[in-house]
């Protein structure tokens, strides 16, 4: 694994998430560990998408300079709607709104940062944040649309 | 010809068959008029009309109309109908009727929407370019979609909390998915990507209730919305959007034809069209 230098230290303060873990939920095919997932989160994410992956304040309104703030990954967000094809592109390739008024990325782009395993084991730890109906419903529109390069 | 309007749908869709949406409407609006829809069939080239729980087709932008046979079930209330990319092919949806489809343009009709949970389909489209995603939001429960033509459904989402009276769906740009969903309340425009991550307000309409919403095929960004208190048109997809200055008669149903022309209808079904992006507008009488 790379970056695991420069690791913070903000994930080793708390560590919630593995008490969501649903085991009735089919969570993905891949065997990366969702703790694994949880350190890249802490370390890469958590900075916009809050600690317990709460989101920024009035996430759902454009700020100051015009642009849509992170959004929770948690029941109340939407990020299980996206199927697996979906999460991993905006992870890897990163993601602005078009109606933004920047250009910028303001989702950075992971692909030069993490590795594709390091890229789905993040995935699937926010998987972890969602219910068990959620779970499902994103495990259902992943059929067809999963990570690339599963074997990697 | 009864006049038993209601507010609820009128059409416009956009596949490059049709899609035709009866609406009654929620229980708190069955009381209210039936409004008429409109939608332009880019396959068929041709208009299609939904007044008095009829529907119509006009191949000569209007002049004369040709009824199209509805499935018996149809009584009163609204309805919407939709083109499909096949020739021949109509979808026609609505509170009283559920979703059905016609392959032979109307001469038999078949149920689609054994998939759904009730038959109380308020809105209705047909994706933009793909034949058999279809989209019903069920009155109370949400917006269903199917990737199989109407063999089977599934919810993808509770939609905006209110009511919708008409669903379009679009293929501009900066979609995560595949395109965007416009939904049509009496009080805004909202707009959703086609993966349901959220519902944004479109820009502020100074109007008390707001009826259609259609696009151009060519200039998806180019959105043309009918309220009651006039025309409104946005360059962007609805972000912002600038009041039309003409002399439009309020209409209740838009569509939008190749080459940008305009067709509306008031209140009872009669027809004007504009061809210069919504300022000025002929009446073409019935013939
Ligand atoms: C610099 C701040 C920032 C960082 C760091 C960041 N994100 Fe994001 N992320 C955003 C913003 C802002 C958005 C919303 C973009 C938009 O829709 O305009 C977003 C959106 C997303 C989405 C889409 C969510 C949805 O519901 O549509 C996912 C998934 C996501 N981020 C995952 C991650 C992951 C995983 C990491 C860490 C590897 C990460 N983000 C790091 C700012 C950030």
């Amino acid at each position: 694994m790379r970056n695991r230098g420069v690791l913070v230290t903000t994930w080793l303060l708390l560590s919630t998430a593995g008490q969501a873990m649903a085991d009735d939920a089919p969570l993905s095919h891949d065997a990366s560990q969702p703790i694994e997932g949880e350190q890249i989160y802490q370390q890469h994410c958590a900075s916009c998408h809050g600690i317990d992956g709460e989101g920024m304040p009035n996430w759902q309104r454009p700020n100051a300079m015009g642009e849509l703030p992170a959004p929770p990954h948690g029941p109340e967000g939407h990020t299980w709607k996206h199927s697996d094809a979906m999460l991993y592109r905006m992870v890897s390739e990163g993601w602005r709104d078009p109606w933004n008024e920047t250009e910028r990325l303001t989702m950075p782009a992971f692909e030069d940062v993490l590795t594709p395993a390091e890229i789905r084991s993040v995935i699937n730890y926010l998987k972890t944040l969602w219910t068990p109906e959620q779970q499902r419903h994103q495990a259902e529109e992943s059929e067809g649309a999963s990570f690339p390069m599963q074997s990697e | 010809m009864k006049k038993m309007m209601s507010r609820f749908w009128h059409t416009l869709s956009i596949t490059s068959g049709a899609i035709i949406g009866l609406g009654i409407a929620s229980v708190a609006a069955a009381a209210e008029d039936v409004l008429p829809a409109l939608e332009y069939d880019l396959t068929g080239a041709r208009l299609l009309k939904v007044n008095s729980s009829q529907l119509f087709e006009s191949t000569n932008g209007g002049d004369s109309w040709q009824a199209i046979p509805l499935p018996e079930a149809v009584r009163t209330g609204q309805l919407v109908v939709a083109p499909a990319a096949a020739e021949q092919t109509l979808y026609i949806a609505g509170p009283s009727i559920g979703v059905q489809r016609s392959d032979d343009n109307g001469d038999s009709w078949y149920r689609v929407d054994e998939g759904l949970p009730s038959r109380n389909v308020i809105a209705f489209s047909a994706h933009r370019h793909q034949v058999e995603t279809l989209y019903a939001k069920i009155a109370d429960d949400g917006i269903y979609q199917s990737d199989d033509a109407g063999e089977s459904w599934r919810k993808k989402d509770s939609g905006p909390v209110q009511p919708v009276r008409r669903l379009v769906h679009s293929d501009m740009e900066g979609s995560m998915q595949t395109g965007w969903l416009y939904a049509v309340s009496d009080d805004a425009v909202r707009l959703s990507m086609d993966c349901f991550c959220g519902w944004r307000p479109t820009g502020e309409l100074d109007a008390d209730t707001v009826y259609d919403v259609a696009y151009e095929f060519d200039e998806p960004e180019r959105v043309y919305v009918a309220t009651d208190r006039g025309l409104w048109v946005s360059d962007n997809g609805g972000k912002a959007w600038l009041r039309i200055e003409g002399d439009a008669p309020e209409l209740v149903a838009i569509t939008l034809a190749p080459e940008g022309t305009l067709y509306g209808l008031d209140r009872v079904g009669e027809l004007v069209r504009s061809n210069d992006q919504g300022r000025n507008w002929r009446a073409i009488p019935d013939a």
